[in-house]
């Protein structure tokens, strides 16, 4: 019994982190309307940077944040800037920009393929990492401390950007752009402007989630594949564009992964995900808590 | 000499010379190049079908050459079944599995379905490499299938040389694409099209657009389903990291996408274009520059989404209209 206990406590803490790193692809999807394929390659530049930002100046693990936040704020800004952003316009009278996926795609496949250029095909932990493996025992029962700090993180940072979309006049202009882009525009909201932000917003909190990960989790080019695939379906099963959402539905992968293994093959419980998935999909594709117009 | 006439003596001398490119070509290795590049053309020309004319995006297509690959295999492994039967069995599969998929998705918005079919192949993919049999057939899981080499001859579909082979994926391509220019010219063709541009409009004019999709779905599958077999009797092995891989689904889609959706000769232009600078970096910078080729991918993509959404074939065929224009003045002598 207590195992079960264990694995679930396990599972939302990993959960909470898959939740995490979805969080950026749901923030842009919420407001550019588009499934940005390359998410996992966002994912997989955060870590890089993290695990660079962390050997070369030597800081705590967690301290790599100061860093990454706003470097990869920039990368996605100008990212959609510059790459993105003409498609938009080019697509403009077009409702469903599956020409924008296309194009996030091959950012996937060109950015995936540079780290394999550059950094080489190995698999990089950080060397000297003061959490590695550091367990805290509660109750007999033992939780992986840098997944405990990842769940702290997850629902720091949730909270956060519900706070930012909720008061600030940037997250009013993001919610306004989000639900009417024409009205918004009207309203004197530049609204590529806001697609650069919020694919920023989306970038820093996918690096939030690799500092997290980085602690307990390799990094090597084709990370960002790994997780990707997850991130999509944590999207769609919390519904598109919500924050809690991507948090509750990366918590139910989370469980299915670390429970499931008690009941099956280790390996099935992929599949699981999958059948869950394609359910959701079919049954209620906007999600367990989507709504039309959640933030 | 008027232009339908330039066009078929240019359609006979492409025919001619496909057909002769094995006697020129002595060389194993581009051989095998070419049949890859076939076999790609193919199956890009089997997902236009539906990725083209209708309009949606389907990223898991690897998951229809798995069936196709795995039938044919199982079948002519264990019961002895010639694996043009197989081929013919794994296509009805597939199809049935194309429609399951599609019935409920393919109303979807275009990430919807996109996300959906992937989510479909993958969990195929993962169902393949935990099973290893069902009942009585043996799928062996991760580790695949090999097949055996048998007396060669057409019957079991296994040849000594690349020249067969190179035949058959070539047969097969002129076939898918005489079968997507009659759809093309058929109400299916017309509702598919109308569906993919205007979904709404087409439907308040009595278009069944997810009916049409359907079909379409169903026809793709099907052809899709059959080049799996073909890739397994090439290549002699199969196991579902190959064979089911997201990167095969994508591949297909790139290749549709730089080439041309929507068109017929597109898919062909773009496994033409592409398949090249993929097998030339593996061969030349597979050791120095990995992934060299899927930059490349990467990068052409962009471009082409930037300055011809439509595919390449758009200002080649207007390059070759040009060109024909001024032949004719000249021949014409006006």
């Amino acid at each position: 019994m207590l195992y079960i206990i264990e694995d679930m406590i396990n599972g939302v803490l990993m959960g909470s982190i898959y939740g995490l790193t979805a969080m950026g692809l749901t923030i842009i999807f919420g407001v550019l309307k588009v499934i940005n394929f390359a998410h996992g390659s966002l994912l997989m530049v955060g870590m890089y940077a993290t695990y660079w930002a962390i050997t070369l100046t030597g800081v705590h693990p967690y301290l790599a944040l100061a860093m990454v936040i706003p470097a990869m704020f920039i990368f996605g800004y100008y990212l959609q800037a510059i790459v993105i952003k003409p498609i938009f316009i080019a697509e403009k009278n077009v409702r469903e920009p599956i020409t924008v996926i296309i194009v996030t795609t091959g950012i996937w496949y060109i950015l995936d393929n540079l780290a394999l250029l550059v950094f080489g095909p190995q698999y990089r932990s950080l060397a000297d990492n003061p959490l590695k493996g550091k367990m805290l025992e509660v109750g007999g029962m033992f939780v992986s401390q840098p997944k405990l700090f990842g769940f702290i993180t997850a629902i720091i940072t949730a909270s956060t950007i519900h706070w930012f979309l909720q008061k600030t006049v940037m997250g009013r202009a993001i919610r306004a752009t989000s639900m009417d882009r024409e009205a918004a525009s009207l309203m004197g909201i530049n609204q590529y402007r806001i697609y650069n932000v919020a694919f920023g917003i989306g970038a820093a909190t996918t690096g939030i989630a690799a500092v997290t990960l980085l602690p307990f989790y390799n990094v090597f080019p084709t990370v960002g594949v790994l997780f990707d695939i997850k991130c999509f379906i944590i999207v769609v099963l919390g519904g598109l564009g919500s924050i809690s959402g991507a948090l509750l539905g990366g918590i139910i992968i989370g469980l299915i992964e670390s429970v499931g293994p008690q009941f099956m093959t280790a390996t099935w419980t992929e599949a699981i995900v999958y059948g869950l998935f394609l359910l959701v999909l079919f049954v209620k594709p906007s999600g367990l808590f989507g709504q039309k117009h959640d933030w | 000499m008027n232009h339908q006439h330039f066009n078929k003596v240019m359609i006979v001398g492409l025919l001619v010379a496909a057909f002769a490119l094995p006697l020129v070509v002595r060389s194993a290795t581009y051989m095998h190049i070419l049949v890859l590049l076939l076999f790609y053309a193919y199956l890009t020309t089997s997902w236009n079908i539906v990725g083209g004319f209708a309009g949606v995006l389907p990223l898991g297509h690897a998951a229809f050459v798995g069936i196709g690959a795995y039938t044919s295999t199982i079948l002519s492994l264990q019961y002895g079944v010639s694996p043009w039967l197989g081929m013919l069995v794994g296509g009805v599969l597939a199809t049935i599995a194309g429609v399951i998929i599609g019935l409920p998705t393919l109303k979807m918005r275009g990430a919807y379905f996109a996300l959906a079919t992937i989510a479909f192949a993958e969990g195929f993919r993962v169902m393949v490499e935990n099973i290893d049999y069902i009942g009585p057939l043996k799928l062996n899981g991760p580790r695949g299938l090999q097949i055996p080499p048998l007396e060669t001859g057409l019957t079991s579909f296994m040849f000594a040389t690349k020249e067969p082979y190179y035949y058959i994926i070539l047969v097969m391509l002129l076939a898918v694409m005489l079968l997507t220019y009659i759809i093309s010219r058929s109400k299916l063709g017309y509702y598919l099209i109308a569906g993919g541009e205007e979904p709404e409009a087409a439907m308040a004019l009595g278009v069944n657009v997810a009916r049409a999709r359907l079909i379409a779905m169903a026809v793709s599958s099907f052809l899709t389903a059959l080049a799996g077999t073909f890739y397994a009797q090439f290549s002699l092995y199969i196991h579902p990291k190959s064979i089911i891989s997201l990167d095969m689904s994508f591949e297909i889609a790139f290749i549709a996408l730089i080439g041309g959706r929507g068109s017929i000769i597109g898919p062909l232009l773009g496994a033409m274009l592409l398949r090249p600078v993929s097998d030339f970096c593996r061969i030349y910078f597979g050791d120095t520059l990995p992934g060299m080729h899927l930059i490349i991918f990467g990068l052409v993509l962009i471009f082409v989404m930037y300055y011809q959404p439509r595919g390449l074939q758009e200002p080649l065929s207007r390059m070759y209209q040009r060109l024909f224009t001024r032949k004719t003045l000249a021949t014409t002598g006006r």
